[in-house]
């Protein structure tokens, strides 16, 4: 009986734990929850590396949700050893002499137990101290805590504890202070147990939160965990058009396999071969405007650019500020991320002050308008702030004659446009589209339908 | 079959297949399970190898296939064999016309010989091609399919019955069903995402660059020439390099090849000069080979 209900009690762990995987954007079929509960009998479950496995190798197919299981994992398992880091013991220096580490183990027993046999609705309904509050209850009612040698007792609207000393075979009443103080415990546990339930789902949220974020408003830290997301995003993205793209060729008779092939068959031609039609991947030309104003958002647009390189049959990126200069050489040499370091090392992309749209799409023309065919999709980033020069239109209506089409990704708000030094919609007219994108998600959007339209 | 995850590892280790615990505990459920795995990661962590030490550590057949673009089912599941058919249509043409002889009727012809069971299109006349050749053993074996994501979406189609009920089916004769299921092992390295159909079928192994001692141990293991203290430059090395942002990773390959290189060449140790010039071994790109010198004084310290 003991060994079911601790079984009943594992099982509903681990029905948690998956719902904290899907909230975190994983998928998971009923075909993969089965087949790791046949292999949770297999298993010692003491080893630690061995349980994880164990649901990573049943659960986790796509690798690159292989972090943020780890995350989930460390978190929803090493609950206990993340509870004694957040309790600081100076502060409970009142109960330190009741307060052994096999007590709080009870405390915790205790909690979990009560916790359980909760319906899931009152954790979404009810707020932790609420939930805190019923605990109470419960344990006024029960007489006792059991076997904490901790009791809880409500009189009067008061709260008062006490708690059983085998050693001195006594019960000790202990002080208003010393019960606050318990009370203050017992809520952090209950917090790290009830949240903890919540982990997927604060991932997920923070993730939403980063992609969706303006991306010249992103911290410094942000950005570094940005970095890890659009490798991952990227990854996505990338395994996702690739599918998709494959499924659309099919093509004529080939003829030169069909009669080699057949010629086993004294020439009649009894199997039939296709050519696959071969689908023009296509060609991008990326030019960034590098200067201070939208340099993250350049950064952000390159790196996703050269994550997605292979869906490409050839990327060609540009910088400038009031200078053009190709740096598709950079990428072909280094790791993406290092090559948007090293750019501004070894590059002088300035001459004279500020950006000079004009002045760059002139030179673009100029020097390096064979990159431009009729299957080249160019995307232009920058916020058009041209600070008064001219902008250099002939130029800009050669490059939109010349290549399939051109968007331009604006960061800024849409009113803002043609504010001040802005010549957004100047620019605008010639283009396939000027959009605003200013966060992550829409960027990798755009991208997603440009791969569309092929 | 392995008892435990420490046996799994042990029988491997004999095999010179030194395992984590992660990869031990996944081949140690997929034959409880008798389930597909499959392989990820980067390239030269041995995921081929796993395949192979898992059949010689079982004493079993490995049957392997290599995937490239354009593998179809003739060339993966079965064929038929047309010209041993024809031959055959042709000498057995008296005793063809004897049995359909009597009859006045072309329908009448039809039905004799459709009587006569449909002698052409059975398993005499099948050529069994890799997939059905794992089903119709009558031993277990050890099935490899390699490089996956390296064949055409449509031909992970011909694998889900395979993968999922282990049986073949041919429209003209019937379904093949496992006489012993095989242990089937595919391996990819991302050039393609598979599709969902073909992940939830198999238990997933993403195999990393190994950890240090691990490192260690498979580079004692497999060049036990080199001398301990060489060995554990070399990794410690190695996997400094692979903290930097390189273009190309060293793989395990490449530790096993400078560990033989150096030794081969009479190094007893590891100093930065010699580092420098034997990076080719380990390092394709000559910007990487740049950038870790750059580097050497973080990276050569031994």
């Amino acid at each position: 009986m003991a060994n079911s209900t601790n079984q009943s009690a594992v099982n509903r762990k681990i029905f948690d734990f998956v719902e904290v995987l899907k909230d975190a954007d994983i998928s998971i079929s009923v075909d993969e929850v089965l087949s790791l509960f046949q292999a949770i009998t297999e298993i010692p479950l003491d080893d630690k590396e061995v349980f994880r496995q164990t649901f990573q190798t049943t659960l986790i197919k796509d690798y690159t949700d292989i972090p943020v299981f780890e995350k989930c994992f460390e978190e929803y398992f090493s609950g206990r050893g993340k509870f004694f880091d957040d309790i600081n013991f100076r502060e409970l220096a009142g109960l330190d002499n009741l307060l052994t580490p096999d007590k709080i183990k009870n405390l915790s027993e205790v909690l979990e137990n009560f916790l359980n046999s909760l319906d899931e609705s009152v954790f979404a309904e009810k707020s932790e101290s609420d939930i805190l509050n019923l605990l109470l209850d419960e344990l006024n009612d029960s007489g006792s805590s059991g076997g904490t040698g901790i009791s809880i007792f409500r009189t009067g609207g008061r709260l008062t504890a006490s708690y059983f000393s085998k050693a001195a075979d006594q019960e000790t009443q202990l002080s208003e202070a010393e019960t606050a103080e318990l009370l203050n415990l017992l809520g952090k546990m209950m917090h790290l147990k009830i949240s903890r339930r919540n982990i997927g789902k604060e991932l997920k949220e923070r993730e939403d939160y980063l992609l969706n974020k303006f991306i010249y408003q992103l911290s410094p830290e942000e950005i570094k965990e940005m970095r890890e997301l659009i490798n991952r995003f990227g990854q996505k993205l990338k395994n996702r058009i690739s599918l998709r793209k494959k499924k659309v060729k099919r093509g004529g008779l080939d003829i030169k396999k069909t009669i080699r092939t057949n010629l086993q068959y004294g020439g009649v031609p009894f199997k039939l071969f296709y050519k696959n039609k071969k689908i023009d991947r296509p060609q991008l030309v990326v030019l960034c405007d590098v200067s201070r104003s939208v340099n993250q958002y350049s950064r952000f647009m390159l790196l996703l650019a050269y994550t997605l390189q292979s869906l490409f049959s050839k990327v060609r990126s540009f910088a400038f500020i009031s200078n053009m200069v190709e740096i598709t050489d950079l990428f072909m040499e280094m790791d993406p991320e290092r090559a948007i370091n090293s750019m501004f090392e070894d590059t002088n992309f300035t001459y004279g002050w500020g950006s000079n749209y004009g002045r760059c799409i002139d030179m673009f023309i100029d020097n390096h308008s064979d990159a431009l065919t009729k299957k080249t999709s160019v995307l232009i980033l920058g916020d058009a702030r041209n600070n008064d020069n001219d902008p250099g239109i002939e130029s800009f209506k050669k490059i939109s004659e010349k290549s399939k089409n051109l968007f331009w990704l604006n960061p800024e708000k849409k009113h803002l446009w043609d504010w001040n030094d802005s010549i957004a919609s100047t620019y605008g007219v010639h283009c396939t589209e000027m959009k605003e994108v200013n966060n992550f998600i829409d960027l990798t959007e755009f991208i997603d339908k440009l791969f569309l339209d092929i | 079959m392995f008892s435990s995850i420490e046996e799994t590892s042990k029988r491997l280790e004999k095999e010179k297949y030194i395992t984590s615990r992660a990869i031990a505990t996944t081949v140690y459920l997929a034959l409880k399970l008798e389930k597909p795995v499959l392989v990820e990661g980067p390239a030269g962590v041995g995921k081929t190898e796993l395949a192979k030490c898992i059949a010689s550590a079982l004493d079993i057949e490995l049957i392997r296939m290599q995937c490239y673009e354009g593998l179809d089912e003739a060339k993966a599941l079965y064929e038929w064999e047309y010209a041993k058919q024809l031959l055959y249509t042709q000498i057995l043409k008296d005793k063809l016309s004897e049995i359909t002889g009597a009859e006045e009727t072309l329908a009448g012809a039809v039905k004799r010989l459709t009587e006569t069971e449909d002698v052409f299109f059975s398993e005499k006349f099948l050529i069994p091609r890799p997939i059905l050749k794992s089903i119709t053993k009558k031993q277990k074996t050890v099935l490899l399919i390699d490089e996956i994501d390296k064949s055409d979406p449509e031909f992970e189609a011909f694998l889900l019955e395979v993968l999922s009920d282990f049986q073949v089916t041919i429209p003209e004769i019937g379904t093949f069903s496992a006489i012993k299921k095989p242990i089937v092992i595919l391996t990819s390295n991302s050039a393609r995402e598979m599709s969902d159909a073909l992940k939830r079928r198999c238990l997933h192994l993403y195999i990393d660059y190994p950890t240090l001692e691990l490192e260690q141990k498979i580079v004692s293991l497999k060049v036990p020439e080199s001398s301990a203290r060489l060995s554990s430059q070399v990794v410690e090395t190695v996997q400094r390099i692979r903290t930097l942002k390189l273009k190309k990773e060293p793989s395990i390959s490449e530790t096993l090849d400078w560990a033989k290189a150096l030794v081969m060449l009479g190094y007893e140790d590891l100093n930065e000069k010699t580092a420098i010039e034997t990076l080719n071994f380990i390092l394709k790109y000559q910007k990487d080979i740049e950038l870790t010198i750059e580097h050497s004084r973080e990276i050569f310290i031994n």
